[in-house]
């Protein structure tokens, strides 16, 4: 068990590679009543093409989502409902590039901690159950496809990009979820559900000695193959449609723009990558910004108006949205600032205080124990330690900043997606 | 928990917790909840939030966010019961963790007074500009509440639940009402309210309690006020119910049932029927999930709710188009089936232990402790954590069964496709 501490975070972290190849990370939480794991795999909705025990599969859309349901269920018990008495309460998500499986807790941590490392490795598909999580699943579509939130962004996927995964939905169509079966489901679980392709992280008052030996009990300490992510997407780096247009039933038009960046590299460079989009996002149309001053008190954008980097396993973006009436307007307005500030530059005083803002929000963060969880376990895939941040946030240079909306936010490489009222 | 009573009716508590990042303050004035000023009460914070008179724009008060290391002020309206609160909610990261020596708590206090104290005005008003064009996002807040349709279905269901109860009403007000909001109206509203609305005021982080009222009686000293004491809460005032179907474009139907019971969060039976509540509907173990979701894969969302305040109970359920009849069946047929005491030991267990573990880890985050205790305060609650959860505790399956029979069917509403 190695633990390093950040004095200035007033945290430390200790970390274990277990024999099986799982790799434990516990931050511990003196003095607080609520607990916290994750357990979580790299495999996520955009992973439907693998190799596996010298086999290659093309896994139907929707199958990462299908498998965090399905997870759910073990012979002849609950899982929920175990959870439950345990006085746990556990839930799952599935994204593009991950999937987690989590639980938090007051009491019975030890207990709660074994049963989330016991269901997730235990594949279990039976026939007639798999048939009726599709009628369960379809009502999920059906809720995602009145939600414009989900629909916007969707849209805009589809034309930002050519070939990414991220085109499709991460809960997949009806037509797709119908090819899933109990064999399909069990091979993605033999090839991501190893426990060398895994995080266990836990936020709690716990030892963090413990929590390791127990994942070696549950899990074993067989080290087993995991299976390897085809990647085969070429994109260039424009955008593949310029504009999409939907209807819905929505009170005003509300988009979504987006400008395709190269992927992150891992390591310091992912988070570095990461520092620097979200600095080129604050400067360019952030609350504090002249842009966003401008468009606010001209009307073009609302309160609902956000924005930030995103990146995902094999793309990042740029992107922004709200609800407006002009849209294509916010659009060459960001255009026109993101040249503006590229050779005008950013006074050294207003960059330092950005910086600062920037890296206070992230610190505050660090009190949610979701957020905490999900960004250790999130760095990890990409090869950082998360706490490591505030050393980031020194190094970066402005011209780093400008050299990144130069070469990003460009015409070419911008997708707007707009949905109106019917 | 320290409580003081500050000159001119400020009631202050403070929470001193060294174990966070960051800490929280809020500040927010009562009203009674009125259609008259519920929209004026939502749109007074935005107003406020657009500039002062040291800082005129939005840029030069997100700048002074920025110089306080990114920290946040947003506005703040709450409705509990038959009250509704305007204000603002600051987080705002700790001292100690701030570089060289810098203070942050200190100036975000005195920001936070010339926010509330001394906002932009022209010709002794608001600037009509800002009061406009926050009126325009307040609207677009307001309809796109439809966007979402489940919250959608579920506030067309409450308008007809509480048709004789303030309760009934929007918590931001509504459209109508914002169009008639001018400067000089709102501006002597915001008078009004700064005199005469009983002012509560949380605050969760490491500085010394008696420090932080002397920074907050620093501001307060600035206006002379004259507190008008609000009428307690009440349970939902009667009514025939009803039904509604409306017709949309949606792919999955919104079906929602209501309830009424004279439990509230004032009467001794509120720990019993927030087990019921939650054995009942209350996550992955409830009877509604287990049944309606997952034995007859009916839909994918469905869930209750139970507003203490009031005395209302309510079902909500994502479903396919026809499958009406038999979800409100089903969910009929669980709630009877609570009412029997129908109910296992795990499914008690399970839905104690879900409310108990909420109440322990309230302490594990300052938004959480000043959510609890804000409400508690507004809505006449007399518990804290400590002795909500031994009520808890003490409950039993046949006390769920006795506060379910209380609970009588009033009205409903469906979001049905076109």
């Amino acid at each position: 068990m190695e633990a390093i501490s950040y004095p200035k975070l007033g945290e430390t972290m200790y970390t274990h590679i277990c024999k099986n190849g799982l790799t434990v990370k516990v931050v511990p939480r003196p003095g607080f009543t609520r607990k916290m794991a994750y357990f979580v795999t790299d495999f996520g909705a955009i992973h439907t093409d693998f190799e596996l025990e010298g086999k290659f599969y093309h896994a139907p859309a929707g199958i990462a989502h299908f498998l965090e349901h399905k997870m759910f269920e073990l012979p002849g018990r609950d899982v929920s409902a175990e959870f439950a008495a345990l006085g746990a309460n556990v839930n799952a998500f599935t994204s593009y590039d991950m999937t987690a499986y989590y639980f938090s807790c007051s009491e019975n941590f030890m207990e709660s901690l074994s049963l989330l490392l016991e269901f997730v490795s235990t594949p279990y598909f039976p026939e007639e159950s798999v048939q009726r999580e599709m009628g369960i699943i379809d009502q999920e579509i059906g809720m995602n496809e009145d939600a414009p939130d989900s629909r916007v962004f969707e849209d805009l996927m589809q034309c930002l990009y050519k070939e990414h995964p991220i085109r499709v939905p991460i809960l997949g169509s009806r037509q797709s979820l119908r090819a899933i079966t109990p064999d399909l489901l069990n091979a993605c679980h033999r090839a991501f559900y190893t426990p060398a392709n895994m995080i266990l992280c836990v936020v709690a008052d716990v030892n963090a000695n413990e929590v390791a030996a127990l994942a070696e009990k549950v899990l074993g300490t067989q080290k087993k193959p995991a299976g390897k992510k085809l990647r085969h997407w070429q994109e260039e780096m424009c955008a593949e449609k310029q504009v999409s247009h939907g209807n819905m039933e929505v009170a005003m038009p509300t988009f979504q723009m987006a400008f395709k960046a190269e992927p992150v590299p891992n390591g310091e460079a992912a988070v570095r990558a990461e520092i620097v989009g979200d600095l080129a996002a604050e400067a360019l149309f952030g609350e504090s910004s002249e842009l966003y001053l401008r468009l606010y008190e001209e009307g073009l954008i609302d309160s609902s108006f956000g924005g930030g980097f995103e990146s995902i396993d094999g793309c990042a973006m740029l992107n922004c949205g709200g609800d407006s009436y002009e849209a294509p307007a916010v659009r060459t307005a960001i255009l026109e600032q993101a040249a503006t500030l590229a050779q005008e530059g950013i006074a050294d005083a207003d960059f330092l205080r950005m910086k600062r803002s920037a890296m206070g929000r992230r610190i505050r963060d660090l009190d949610s124990f979701d957020s905490m969880c999900f960004r250790i376990c999130a760095y990890h895939f990409s090869s950082f330690e998360y706490f490591d941040f505030p050393a980031v946030y020194e190094r970066v240079r402005q011209e780093e900043v400008l050299e990144f909306l130069r070469r990003v936010v460009t015409k070419e490489r911008c997708a707007l997606s707009v949905i109106d009222p019917k | 928990m320290q409580q003081f009573h500050l000159s001119g009716g400020i009631e202050f508590y403070s929470f001193r917790q060294t174990r966070f990042k960051q800490g929280a303050l809020s500040i927010q004035f009562v009203r009674p909840m009125k259609k008259e000023e519920a929209a004026c009460n939502a749109l007074l914070p935005a107003v406020l939030l657009r500039g002062t008179k040291r800082d005129p724009d939005l840029r030069s008060i997100t700048l002074r966010l920025d110089d306080l290391y990114g920290a946040s002020v947003s506005a703040l309206v709450r409705r509990v019961g038959d009250y509704q609160t305007t204000g603002l909610y600051c987080s705002f990261m700790e001292d100690k963790f701030a570089l060289d020596g810098d203070e942050i708590l200190a100036p975000m206090l005195d920001f936070v007074g010339e926010l509330l104290l001394e906002p932009v005005t022209e010709k002794g008003v608001f600037s009509e500009n800002y009061v406009e064009s926050e009126k325009k996002n307040l609207i677009s807040t307001i309809e796109t509440e439809k966007n979402d349709k489940r919250v959608y279905a579920s506030a067309q269901l409450m308008k007809i639940l509480c048709r004789n109860d303030s309760f009934g009403l929007p918590r931001l007000g509504e459209k109508e009402d914002v169009e008639k909001i001018t400067a000089q109206n709102l501006y002597d509203h915001y008078r009004k309210v700064l005199s005469e609305s009983p002012v509560q005021v949380f605050y969760v982080g490491s500085a010394e309690p008696a420090q932080v009222a002397k920074l907050l009686t620093k501001q307060f000293e600035k206006i002379s006020r004259a507190p008008v004491m609000l009428a307690p809460q009440t349970a939902l005032a009667g009514g025939d119910g009803g039904h509604v179907t409306e017709k949309m474009d949606v792919a999955q139907a919104k079906l929602c049932m209501g309830f009424v019971t004279p439990i509230t969060n004032r009467t001794a039976d509120f720990a019993a029927m927030q087990v019921m509540n939650t054995v009942f509907g209350g996550g992955m173990t409830s009877k509604l999930f287990m049944n309606v979701r997952e034995k007859l894969s009916l839909c994918y969302s469905v869930g209750s709710a139970y507003y203490g305040s009031k005395g209302v109970l309510t079902v909500s359920a994502g479903i396919d188009e026809g499958k009406e009849k038999i979800a409100r069946d089903e969910i009929m047929a669980q709630l009877e089936a609570c009412k029997n005491a129908d109910i296992t030991e795990e499914e008690l267990i399970a839905a104690k232990e879900a409310v108990l573990s909420a109440l322990r880890t309230i302490h594990d985050s300052p938004g959480a402790i000043e959510g609890y205790f804000a409400t508690a305060a507004l809505s006449g609650q007399g518990m804290d954590p400590q002795a909500h959860g031994a009520a808890i505790a003490a409950v039993t399956g046949a006390d769920v069964a006795r506060v379910a029979r209380t609970l009588c069917y009033h009205s409903s509403f469906i979001l049905a496709r076109e």
